[in-house]
């Protein structure tokens, strides 16, 4: 049987990869006793999948992963011996069976983040440099991807973008952004947007949070 | 330290690995500071990732802290980024757990591995606020060290307020408990070691001084109170099995060195190799039985979820009941996936069955140390094993499925010469040879070698011997270049300058101490890394204190002298090691004192000390 979990990432533990994360699941299944199925082959390991990766320093409060189960096993069963074993930081939320035909590839669709960063300069009109920013033709930027650099045009991917507050020298923002193969990160968006307004941001002082992924 | 973890948010997304500096790994402990007595920091002077795979810290580490008047936490070294970022913005250095600045502790205990980590140690103490010299330490934590380098403590003489010489478990808890005594009298520095100076095991350096003779040899080292010992017996574990053993092992976030279970099959060797320091002072030979070992296997894959075991000693497929004991782990854990590993192997000691049992689960790297490259040299050094032996283990491998092997040699061994240099690769050729009658061809065929430099350790028959100086090693190591070119070979070498200075610290005197701090006060740290190491620093400090380094590395030693040492008793007695050099001048071999005793004068070391020969 295959189950998806619903979880968070939080605290220090935003500090981890997502080659670390993934270990740190496989490893509490393996403490909460929960019977995985293994791959075949030289290696084995188990058939556990997860969505698109978080940057390091990002926290989630609604990524997902997919396990398939050798045994029948209760979804909320599943929930609570796993956030017992789990290190604090990382929490399942919810828990629910699928078909084991269905890919968690397929169905993340978007991304919902909200956004906190220091600004520089508190005098300038952010709500309209935004405006100006959505309205441009194109918002060119700049990705790494396994092939090298690439310029890939923001907008295709922005649904949402709005300030939420700004208090005390940071901005709030909400980004909600498509997601498919080679999409950027809201890290690409800000960058994108710092140029345009004439380095507005400490870049060095952000804090993201993945509020959801939001599936199909 | 909420000032300190304010701080660190701030800071951790700049620097590289930031969950180095985190905690908050499974299976460890989190406790109120209050309600303890001592608070003791278990110090690596390396990086995480390297001292995160340590044994002894895993021991200790539960150890202490399954007793409640005590709180063991973790520190390491921070990486270059994470230091530079550390005193830019005023933050000590702290513990993982609860992040409190190291000078707060009671106790900070140094494990000694690697004398290039030395710098590391005197690097830490200044990031924790507190001086390095013992002598301006009052009212500071207690700096403790232990583990194999401590050996030899003289180079750290002016460092360490003590030194524990032998297994930790067997003494952390009388060093607690009087550390809890005096902590209670108010009882100051130098009376708490002076009653420290009582327990077995444990060296005060600052209650003993060296003197030397006018050729720079040591006329003595004398104790400078009466009530101190001559020398300082080792303490062991008499009983494996009936000793602390932890069922929990902490488990990183980040990949470490070795990610997996560690658990320990036995202590100790009897092969007898005569460059081997780690097999000589780990002496006697102590096995856990195999019950005890399955029911912590258990016990551990259960606490960490962990995907590997690794069995671990100096030469674990000499435990009495190996096969065995795989056989039992593979048969229980294979269908949830969990494989067990056996680190570098003797050549000899393959069987199909065991490589067999052993990629069922997964396939570990295959390492063969034969050491040396021919018979003669790998006979000086009573390797004890031969070419047939690697012909028959690697074409098991090979036909088992394995494509890739790794052999460790030594460069510079005793009676080394270029014939023997060439043996090495004439033996990798031969084990692709082997690869080629078995599969018809080399296609997929991978074959690392890795030359390290012989080091003179003390308490090693080779102690009198000197280090081939770098020009020699150098024009050994293109030699291999040369000879083993070609795909599929891969030849690793090591640093010359690194051995050298390795050679030096190894068999240095409290002088070389001297220069350790004026070395690290000049810009050195992390001197086992080509990216950190200032060889010019060093040979100006020891410039700067009027020593010559390539007397202690390069100068063939008498038998008659004294050694900075000599004041630890490990167990083994100096006449066994000067018999066994003699012989190995001579090329020839001593039995594994398995088969029967070599004298090694073991057994007279405590009552209650068994090895196989008391066993018998």
């Amino acid at each position: 049987m295959k189950l998806r979990s619903k979880f968070e990432k939080d605290g220090d533990l935003k500090f981890i990869s997502h080659l670390d994360l993934m270990r740190a699941i496989e490893r509490a299944m393996r403490r909460a006793q929960i019977k995985f199925s293994l791959s075949k082959g030289f290696n084995p390991h188990p058939l556990l999948s997860f969505g698109p990766a978080l940057m390091m320093g990002a926290t989630t409060h609604g990524d997902y992963f997919d396990v398939v189960l050798e045994d029948e096993i209760d979804p909320e069963k599943f929930k609570d011996d796993m956030n017992r074993t789990l290190p604090n930081g990382l929490k399942i939320i919810d828990c629910y069976r699928v078909d084991d035909k269905d890919l968690l590839s397929d169905r993340v669709v978007e991304g919902e983040y909200t956004i906190i960063i220091d600004l520089l300069d508190y005098g300038k009109d952010m709500g309209d440099i935004i405006e100006r920013f959505l309205n441009k033709d194109e918002i060119l930027a700049e990705k790494d991807t396994k092939s090298g650099k690439k310029m890939i045009d923001l907008k295709k991917y922005i649904e949402e973008f709005k300030i939420l507050s700004v208090h005390d020298g940071k901005i709030n923002l909400y980004l909600r952004l498509k997601i498919s193969e080679g999409s950027p990160g809201p890290i690409h968006v800000l960058k994108a947007l710092d140029d345009f307004a004439g380095h507005v941001f400490d870049l060095e002082k952000i804090l993201i949070d993945r509020k959801k992924l939001i599936l199909n | 330290m909420l000032d300190i973890k304010d701080k660190l948010d701030k800071i951790l997304m700049k620097v590289s690995k930031p969950a180095r500096y985190i905690g908050g790994e499974i299976n460890s402990v989190i406790k109120d500071v209050n309600s303890v007595d001592i608070r003791f920091a278990f110090a690596f002077p390396d990086v995480y990732e390297v001292g995160m795979s340590h044994l002894g810290l895993k021991i200790l580490y539960h150890l202490m802290n399954d007793r409640d008047d005590t709180y063991c936490e973790r520190v390491f070294a921070p990486w270059v980024d994470m230091e530079n970022l550390m005193r830019e913005n005023d933050i000590p250095l702290f513990s993982l757990e609860t992040k409190t600045p190291l000078n707060m502790f009671d106790i900070i205990g140094f494990t000694l591995q690697y004398e290039l980590s030395y710098t590391n140690i005197l690097n830490m103490l200044d990031l924790s606020k507190i001086p390095v010299r013992s002598k301006d330490r009052h009212g500071y934590p207690l700096i403790i060290a232990g583990g194999p380098c401590a050996y030899n403590p003289a180079p750290l003489s002016d460092v360490v307020d003590l030194f524990v010489i032998g297994d930790g478990e067997e003494i952390i808890n009388e060093l607690l408990d009087l550390v809890k005594a005096c902590k209670k009298d108010g009882a100051p520095k130098e009376v708490l070691l002076r009653r420290a100076s009582k327990i077995q095991g444990v060296y005060v350096p600052s209650f003993y001084r060296e003197v030397y003779n006018f050729d720079n040899t040591i006329r003595t080292i004398e104790p400078l109170n009466e009530d101190v010992p001559a020398k300082v017996k080792k303490r062991v574990v008499k009983d494996l099995d009936k000793t602390y053993h932890s069922d929990r092992q902490i488990v990183p976030f980040i990949n470490t060195v070795h990610d997996r279970i560690i658990l320990e099959v036995f202590r100790g060797c009897t092969r007898g190799c005569r460059f081997c320091q780690a097999g000589m002072i780990y002496r006697p030979v102590r096995e856990r039985s195999k019950k005890t070992l399955l029911k912590l296997a258990d016990k551990l894959i259960k606490s960490t979820g962990y995907e590997e075991i690794s069995l671990t000693s100096l030469s674990t497929c000499d435990y009495s009941e190996i096969e065995s004991l795989i056989y039992d782990l593979i048969e229980k854990y294979k269908d949830r996936g969990i494989g067990v590993a056996l680190p570098s192997t003797r050549i000899d000691a393959f069987s199909v069955n065991l490589l067999n049992e052993i990629q069922k689960v997964r396939k570990t790297g295959l390492t063969l140390a034969p050491e040396g490259g021919t018979q003669r040299l790998r006979d000086v050094i009573n390797k004890g094993v031969t070419e047939r032996d690697l012909i028959n283990s690697t074409r098991e491998a090979f036909k088992a499925g394995w494509r890739s092997v790794k052999l460790y040699f030594m460069l510079g061994l005793p009676e080394e010469t270029m014939e023997d240099v060439k043996g090495i690769s004439d033996l990798a050729h031969l084990v692709a040879d082997v690869y080629k009658d078995v599969n018809g061809n080399t296609k997929g065929l991978k074959i690392t070698v890795s030359t390290s430099t012989f080091v003179p350790k003390p308490f090693t028959p080779f102690q009198w011997c000197p280090q081939d100086d770098m020009d020699t090693i150098i024009k050994k190591q293109n030699y291999l270049k040369e000879l083993l070119k070609g795909k599929i070979f891969h030849y690793n070498w090591h640093e010359p300058k690194m051995s050298f200075l390795e050679a030096v610290i190894s068999k240095g005197d409290r002088r070389v101490g001297q220069a350790l701090i004026k070395a690290w006060e000049s810009g050195c740290k992390f001197d086992g890394w080509d990216e950190f190491f200032k060889f010019d620093n060093w040979l100006k400090a020891f410039e700067s204190v009027g020593i010559d380094p390539r007397f202690y590395a390069y100068k063939e030693r008498d038998f008659k002298e004294i050694f900075p040492w000599d004041v630890i008793d490990a167990g083994v007695k100096k006449d066994y090691l000067v018999r066994e050099y003699k012989k190995a001048l001579e090329g020839r071999l001593t039995n594994d004192c398995r088969l029967y005793c070599t004298g090694c004068g073991i057994k007279d070391l405590d009552e209650g000390v068994v090895c196989f020969e008391t066993e018998k």
